[in-house]
């Protein structure tokens, strides 16, 4: 006779094998084909930009010399994918160019969930009308047209702001410059997420729990509602990290974001319009580049949310 | 109801006082002042004269100075002149708000129309292959930038085959409106393809939700063709909230006719205000980019008063 309370017949029944909540959204993540074949995409990518520098070195080339006698090279032994029309080589461009994008959405991203985050907790912590006055904000913030708006402040001559003229147009501050305003600009939807997510989370028992042992408002924010909100905040920003990198390509393109002579794939399109005759091709790569990519990581945010969000077994997958 | 309104409205206006408050500092830090930027190259110009322009204009006082003389003359009709044109600021821009008018226009009349039909076939059988093909298809319309898909499109049409102009309005002011269009077909197809990609998610997702409600199910059990219940019961339905989604994508769209505009020459709000901006034309940008954040905050209450109209659940 067998006793199913008995411990010992207990610890031999089968049992599933016991998974962690990392090991079930990896599993998950797995499942969904397009985002694999995307990450696996972007990593491929991210190695081959990072051999811009070893690439030239080995070919002998500097990405910003300009060969006024070598234009619209056809690929060769040297440029493998011909020259522009300054005489510059086109594949080194690229891979410096693909640096900046990813670099552009990478840290601009980071800075926005920072940004939105602090926004959003606050409100949805403090309540009342701190909150009716930063969502407010958030509400008009959001239906504003974007483009206008970053490049007015793109046009910003920092040396108005008591900047000197060598460190204003140094590439550091081109660079932090259009992280920081992108991040100014668009960080509502994180910010609207952190909120929802903050006023599911405050009320609950241990939030109280802790506030009636005498933790602080910061403590309690930080240690207590931080961690439990940030599954959603880590999809966003996955999600967030592809439009980014459009809008600093959009910005380079108009000549607001990062302007040469530093490469990126946005501020190669500037030219190419007058040399769709000649040279069509230059209009071709770094578009591709910046379309691919975005694709890639648009995928990859979409299997980060398939992965992490419990309803997504119903909803499917969004493709 | 009209209470409601009321108070949207003042807050609309409280907005766009604060928010030209904010541009007029923002536009002031633009390189250079307005004066030099207008004399500048003129040898005539001694640095006397130009001290005594600047007292004359106000240039040298204090901001807020500035800013109340801005406002006060703008409130009573007198936005400036614009340093680019020689001309009236208004009477630049109300052309050109004519123009991007009919460019987003033409757009939201595809747009939507092409975001409702894909989305509810992809929301017919979730997983599906169409489900599948509209949802790639809906992933590369929200991934493409759309400078280069403007760029491609003139190569192509323009360049190669040479069906369509590249440019986006006619020389002449008196082409027919035919020859008018022609010059619309690409610009506006490339707006088309970087509005409806989010609109085709929305559709879908809010399609799947509703087909799950119970009067879907109703419908469904009394013998309801599929197709009627398809279009009658649930789009319509998943539409109302639509609206508030199109006012909200009012300002994205404002931002692709920017970059579209400018590409292909189109005299609009959005080549007006990147022309302005790089050519430092300092009353040109400002007002220019407070018509479009007007324009887009007007469109945005009047979402939310249909939304409340359409919707006999809401009341206001």
């Amino acid at each position: 006779m067998t006793d199913a309370t008995d411990p010992k017949t207990y610890a031999r029944l089968p049992l599933p094998p016991a998974q962690s909540i990392w090991r079930m959204r990896y599993d998950k993540f797995r499942s969904h084909r397009l985002a694999n074949w995307s990450f696996v995409f972007l990593v491929a990518l991210v190695l081959t930009c990072l051999m811009a520098w070893p690439l030239s070195q080995y070919l002998g080339i500097d990405a910003n010399k300009t060969n006024l006698l070598g234009r619209f090279q056809g690929p060769s032994a040297k440029h493998w994918l011909g020259t522009d029309d300054l005489g510059r080589d086109v594949l080194v461009r690229l891979l410096y160019g693909g640096q900046v994008s990813i670099a552009v959405g990478v840290v601009a991203t980071t800075l926005m969930s920072i940004v939105g985050v602090t926004i959003g907790v606050t409100a949805g912590f403090l309540g009342g009308r701190i909150d009716g006055f930063l969502m407010r904000i958030t509400d008009v913030l959001v239906a504003l047209p974007l483009i206008p708006l970053l490049i007015v402040l793109g046009s910003i001559d920092l040396t108005k702001l008591g900047l000197t003229a060598a460190a204003a147009n140094s590439s550091l501050y081109i660079f932090l410059r259009i992280v920081i305003i992108i991040a100014l600009v668009d960080w509502t939807t994180m910010a609207r997420i952190a909120r929802a997510g903050t006023i599911q989370m405050r009320d609950r028992d241990y939030v109280r729990a802790a506030q009636v042992s005498g933790a602080g408002r910061l403590y309690n924010a930080l240690v207590h509602v931080l961690p439990n909100i940030s599954t959603p905040i880590i999809v966003a920003a996955t999600l967030t990290v592809g439009r980014v990198i459009l809008l600093e390509s959009t910005m380079s393109f108009l000549g607001f974001g990062i302007v040469p002579p530093t490469p990126t794939w946005g501020n190669m399109l500037t030219n190419a319009q007058e040399l769709i005759i000649t040279a069509p091709l230059l209009a071709v790569y770094p578009g591709l580049l910046i379309f691919a990519t975005v694709m890639a990581v648009n995928f990859v945010g979409d299997g980060v949310r398939y992965a992490f969000d419990p309803r997504a077994e119903n909803e499917g997958r969004a493709h | 109801m009209l209470r409601y309104s009321l108070s949207r409205l003042m807050q609309a206006i409280l907005v766009i006082v604060i928010m030209s408050f904010m541009l007029f500092v923002i536009i002031g830090l633009m390189p250079g002042d307005p004066l030099e930027n207008m004399f500048e190259g003129n040898p005539s110009l001694t640095p006397e004269l130009m001290a005594q322009m600047r007292e004359l204009y106000g240039v040298d006082q204090p901001l807020l100075t500035r800013y109340w003389n801005w406002a006060s003359a703008a409130a009573q009709g007198d936005l400036g002149y614009s340093s680019l044109y020689f001309r009236p600021v208004l009477v630049v821009l109300v052309p050109a708000m004519l123009q991007t008018a009919k460019l987003l226009g033409l757009t939201l009349l595809i747009s939507v129309p092409l975001a409702m039909i894909l989305g509810a076939i992809a929301a017919r059988k979730p997983n599906g292959w169409v489900d599948s093909t509209v949802g790639i298809f809906s992933f590369a319309a929200i991934s493409l930038p759309n400078f280069w898909v403007s760029l491609l499109f003139i190569i192509l049409f323009s360049v190669k085959l040479g069906w369509l102009p590249a440019s986006g309005s006619p020389m002449s002011d008196d082409a027919s409106g035919w020859v008018q269009l022609r010059h619309m077909i690409l610009p506006v197809a490339v707006l088309v393809m970087f509005h409806v990609g989010p609109l085709i998610r929305y559709v879908r997702a809010a399609m799947i939700e509703t087909l799950s409600a119970d009067f879907v199910r109703t419908a469904r059990a009394k013998g309801v063709n599929e197709n009627v219940v398809l279009i009658r019961h649930a789009l319509r339905n998943a539409l109302i909230p639509m609206v508030t989604v199109l006012a909200l994508s009012f300002g994205h769209l404002f931002s692709g006719a920017l970059v579209i505009e400018t590409i292909f020459g189109m005299l609009g709000m959005g080549k007006m205000i990147y022309d302005a901006i790089s050519n430092v034309d300092f009353n040109l940008a400002l007002v220019g980019l407070l018509l479009a954040i007007v324009v887009v905050l007007i469109s945005n209450l009047l979402a939310d008063l249909a939304y409340a109209l359409l919707d006999p659940r809401i009341t206001l």
